[in-house]
This record gives C-alpha cells, structure tokens and sequence, in this order.
C-alpha cells in the first residue's frame, strides 16, 4: 500500500469536500474544490486510491504546493 | 594518358587521413566513451545521427585535436572535445554541433579557430547560411585548471557570445542540455528561442555544488540544484524536459518543424489533412454553465487546431498561460491561452514572463498569434505583488503592442483588465471575435461593485443583498451582444465556428506575411 498525497496547485480557501474518508476514488476523481480567484478549482487523486485523512476543514485557508489529503493505493 | 597508380607519397598520406579520422570516431577513447553509456548519456556522435536526417552530417573540422608523434611519425590523436558541421532535419539543412564529455568532460580546447560553443564556426555557418543551429550541450565550461596552462587568466567572455547574441534576431537557435552544464555552457543554453533538457542525466546551473557549498554552505546533489523540476517547472530557465534523449531528438524536430529557416522566409505549410471548416460538435458544451467552475483549456486548443498539431512550450512553467505552436489550416500559428484550472487562469509573474517571451518568438518568426482568452486580470495578493506580477505583467503587454505580426482575439470567457489587453492586436487589424460565454470589463463585476458603490451599499437596510441587487443589474448589462452592437467587439460567434472562422483570416494574412519577412527592430526601453 503507498501512501499517496493531495496536493493543490492553488492557495485559496477549502470551498467543499466532495468525497469522505473510506471512499474510494479513481485516477483524476476530485478530492475537494479550492476556492481561488473566485474560481472552484478541483484537488484531484491524480493515481486514484482510498481517503485516509484530510488534512483542512471546508473554510479553512491553504497555500499552494500544500497537501491536502492522504490516500492509500 | 593512361592513369597511374598512387604512389607511395599518396598512399601514406591516404593512410594518415584515414588514421586520423578513425581517431576522431574514438573520442576520448573505450573506457571513458564506455563510462559515458554507463551513466545513460549518449557521445556526441550518437547524439547527432539520432537527431539528424539518417547519413546527413557532413562534419567539419573532423581532423581537430592534439596528435600524439614518434620520431615525427604520427601514432594517434586526442580528439578536441567538440563535434559540429552541416547536416539535415526533414531535407532542410541545419548547423549542428556539441562537446564530447568523453574527452576531458568536454571542456574547452583552443586551436586557431573555435568550433563551436559560444560562437566559432559552427555559429558562424549558422549565420552565413541563415540556417537553424542546434546545440548539443554537455559541457562544464571553464577550469582553474587553464590558469596553470596558458600561464594567466583569461578575462571572462569569450569573442563568440557577440555571434550567439546575433543569431537570437536571424535563425532558430535550439539548445539541448544533455548532461551537467555550468557556466559559459550552462549560459549558451539561456541565448535560444527554445531549451530542453533531459529528466535524470542533465542539470543546468551557474554553479555546480562544491561552489555553492563552498558560497553558501548549501549542501545539495546537482539534480536538487539544476535539475528539471528546478530548471524547467520552477525556474523556466529551461523550456521543457525529455524522458530520454531519443525523446529530446524527436522534440528538436518538431519544434523545427514550425520554424522557418531564418527571419527572412516564412515557416513552412504542412497539408493538415484536417478540414479547415471542421466545426466540433464537443466546443459547445466546453465551457461550464457555472462561471466558477474551470474547464480543460487544452482539449479547447486541440478541438480548434490542426488535428494532432499541438506541441506546447514550457508545459510545466507559469501554468496560467498555456503556450503552444500548432497550425490551422497547415500554416503555423502560436496559440495562447489562459488555464482556468490555474488560479481562474489569472497572469501571474512567470506565466507573463513565458507568454513575453512566447509572443516575441512568434513574432520574430512571423507567426500569427491566435489568443484565447479567459482571463480575470492579473494575479492579487502580497505574493503576487511580491513576484512583481504587475510590471512582468506589463512587460508582455510592451511586448504585445511592439509586435507586428497578425494577432487574433478569441474571447472564450473572462476578458479583463491589463491582461485582457494583452491579449489584443491593438497595433494591427484588432479582430477581436467571443463566444457568447464571453465577458469583459476593467475588472469583473463582482470585484468592483463593493468599490464603486460603498455608499450606496452601506445606506442600505440590507448591505449584501443591495450588493447582489446591483452585481444582477451591471450583470445583465455586460451581455457580450450588447458590446456586438456598438462593434465593440467584431463577431460574436457559435464556438464551433471557431476554426473556420481564424483559418479564414489566417489564410488571408500570408501576403501580408510574405511582405513584411526579415529582423524586427527591437526599439525602446521594456518597461
């Protein structure tokens, strides 16, 4: 099992969490939307794999290059 | 008369060439041309039949080197550590050179003349001939070691650069970086219209480690120093990176393949296979209902283009900006467009510096610009104010009003502020065209209405919805039609019209082309 990260490419704020711990995602599924520049700008699982944790709370600021999640595939 | 039989003069001086060329195949011998493959680099004459058209390369200078004498008979020689001459890419002819590391890791020799590098002959022929140079670099530049040698130190800069400079306003220059390059080499590679580099077996720095451990008392390996994900994805100082060197062959071509052979001619037409009038059904439903949501700016550029035409220019560098050659209607074009899924697709300093850099390689080239455009403004906050956003930013406007070659607007979403200016052919034609998702403005509405309307806003029994009630009434008159009525922008089109209606224009524009070839005159000051 690797342990896998989320990161954003975006500093901004965590708008929603779309998926939940457990879940499985596949390869390019979104993790949570960043709210940035007005924008909802998606954090996706590029290698697909199941939530472990996440890392910010819906409302909370990040800045770019931050991981945001941790998956396992 | 009947011919005769070479005699023994002839004979010896045959064999001698024939010594003498089998000792400049060597290189710098079995066991370092052996280390070399060990650590998955090719020598430079590898390098060249794998990037060149096959059989080719007609090399000059093959003789160069030190010859090894007994008694004044010639036993071997160390070949100079630089390998150039005239060769081929798709039956169009290029100067081609590069160090061969395998001899004293390929730093530099002096004879009478240089061979190459910065400046020497092979620069001197790419001039001449007004043909493409490639460098193949894999060379360390200058040692202390030369001090011992010539006795002194040679002040810095070598006559050569002035021929390199030159060459920047004359022909293509394309650098590979195919090995670990520091200092004069590591330079050479900057002063090119296009970089590359090799994941794993190259790095480009100023200085290596042991200088910058001694200068700072950083301890870093070269890949953490100039390797890709610093040259290329962080620093742009490289344009984009290969998996492999056949990889990095393959990439010179194509780049090549949308140039022309220098800034006197147009780059060539390629029959495209690909309808001009194709309307794409899939440009429809591209752009999201929601203005917040970002969609795939690339598959956009790939549905409009050329079929398969694409090749993208610094991929992994200011993501803002999506930089890439293609063609429309088999003449090439230099497309430019914002991401949305980077920062809403807002001009941030890097992705100004590369789209500055883009828009006066098109233009030195001659080639049109088609911009689309889905910009919010340049990039806010401490940070980006920091990165000076806005004077880079401003310096790819400069840029964008100094060229002169054709540009064409295609507004997809947000057009707004300096950024969306810059997007523009105010110089020129100004054909601006927008899909109906299209919005534009100094700012976005919902930026500016706190601003403008404070008072109004706060004299309110219900601030916020006094601010919504007048973003929904600016809102529903910032409809593009309405700016289609005043001709303030020329054509509100279906968005599957957008290839048939540039390659219109496109085609049109190559008299105007055909007319204004040859350097453009850099004047003035960049802000």
């Amino acid at each position: 099992m690797a342990r896998l990260e989320a990161k954003t490419d975006v500093t901004g704020s965590v708008w929603k969490i779309v998926t939940t711990v457990g879940q499985q995602l596949a390869p390019g599924d979104t993790v949570m939307l960043i709210e940035s520049m007005k924008m909802e700008i998606p954090v996706v699982a590029e290698e697909g794999g199941r939530i472990v944790e996440f890392r910010y709370a819906e409302g909370e600021s990040i800045t770019e290059g931050e991981v945001v999640a941790i998956l396992e595939g | 008369m009947k011919e005769q039989a070479p005699g023994t003069a002839r004979r010896a001086e045959a064999a001698e060439l024939a010594l003498r060329r089998a000792e400049a195949e060597k290189l710098g011998g079995a066991e370092s041309v052996g280390r070399h493959h060990e650590q998955g680099r090719l020598t430079i004459r590898e390098r060249i039949a794998g990037l060149v058209d096959t059989g080719s390369f007609q090399e000059v200078g093959k003789l160069t080197g030190q010859g090894r004498y007994t008694e004044g008979a010639l036993t071997g020689v160390a070949p100079a550590p630089y390998v150039m001459g005239l060769a081929s890419i798709a039956a169009r002819p290029v100067a081609v050179g590069g160090e061969d590391f395998t001899v004293r890791g390929g730093i530099s020799w002096s004879g009478e003349r240089k061979k190459g590098g910065q400046g020497g002959f092979v620069e001197d022929l790419a001039h001449q001939y007004r043909i493409p140079l490639v460098n193949l670099i894999d060379g360390a530049g200058g040692s202390v070691t030369s001090i011992q040698r010539r006795g002194y130190s040679v002040f810095p800069g070598v006559h050569g650069f002035e021929r390199s400079v030159e060459l920047m306003g004359e022909v293509p220059v394309v650098c590979a970086v195919l090995g670990t390059a520091a200092g004069g080499p590591a330079g050479r590679a900057i002063l090119s219209h296009w970089s590359v580099m090799v994941k794993n077996t190259s790095q480009v720095f100023a200085a290596g480690p042991p200088v910058v451990e001694r200068s700072l008392g950083q301890k870093l390996t070269k890949e953490e120093l100039g390797g890709p994900a610093i040259a290329v994805d962080t620093a742009g100082t490289i344009d984009n990176a290969a998996a492999t060197e056949a990889q990095c062959f393959a990439m010179i071509r194509r780049y090549l393949s949308y140039m022309p052979q220098n800034v006197w001619e147009l780059p060539p037409v390629a029959d495209c296979g690909d309808p001009m009038d194709r309307c794409d059904d899939a440009l429809l439903g591209i752009v999201p209902e929601s203005r917040r949501q970002p969609y795939d700016m690339r598959k956009l550029i790939r549905l409009v283009v050329d079929r398969d035409s694409m090749f993208e220019i610094q991929p992994t560098y200011g993501k803002a900006v999506i930089t890439c050659l293609s063609r429309m209607n088999g003449k090439v074009v230099g497309v430019i467009a914002n991401d949305p899924k980077v920062y809403g697709g807002a001009m941030d300093a890097k992705a100004a510096r590369k789209q500055t850099h883009f828009v006066e390689l098109c233009d030195c080239f001659h080639i049109p610009l088609v911009f689309l455009v889905d910009v919010p403004g340049f990039m806010v906050g401490k940070d980006a104010e920091a990165a000076a956003t806005l004077r880079e930013g401003m310096r790819s406007v400069y840029v964008g009003l100094q060229a002169t070659v054709p540009m064409y607007t295609v507004v997809i979403r947000k057009c707004y502020g300096m950024a969306g200016m810059g997007a523009t052919d105010k110089n020129g034609l100004d054909l601006k065209i927008a899909w109906p998702t299209a919005e534009w403005g100094s700012l976005p509405v919902e930026g500016g209405v706190a601003a403008a309307f404070r008072r109004d806003i706060q004299a309110a029994a219900d601030p916020k919805a006094r601010e919504q009630e007048i973003e929904a009434e600016l809102r529903s008159l910032a409809s593009p039609f309405r700016t289609a009525e005043a001709f303030g922008v020329e054509e509100i089109i279906d968005p599957r019209e957008t290839r048939p209606y540039l390659c219109r224009f496109i085609d049109a524009a190559q008299g105007r082309l055909r007319t204004t070839v040859g350097r453009k005159p850099r004047y003035g000051v960049r802000p």
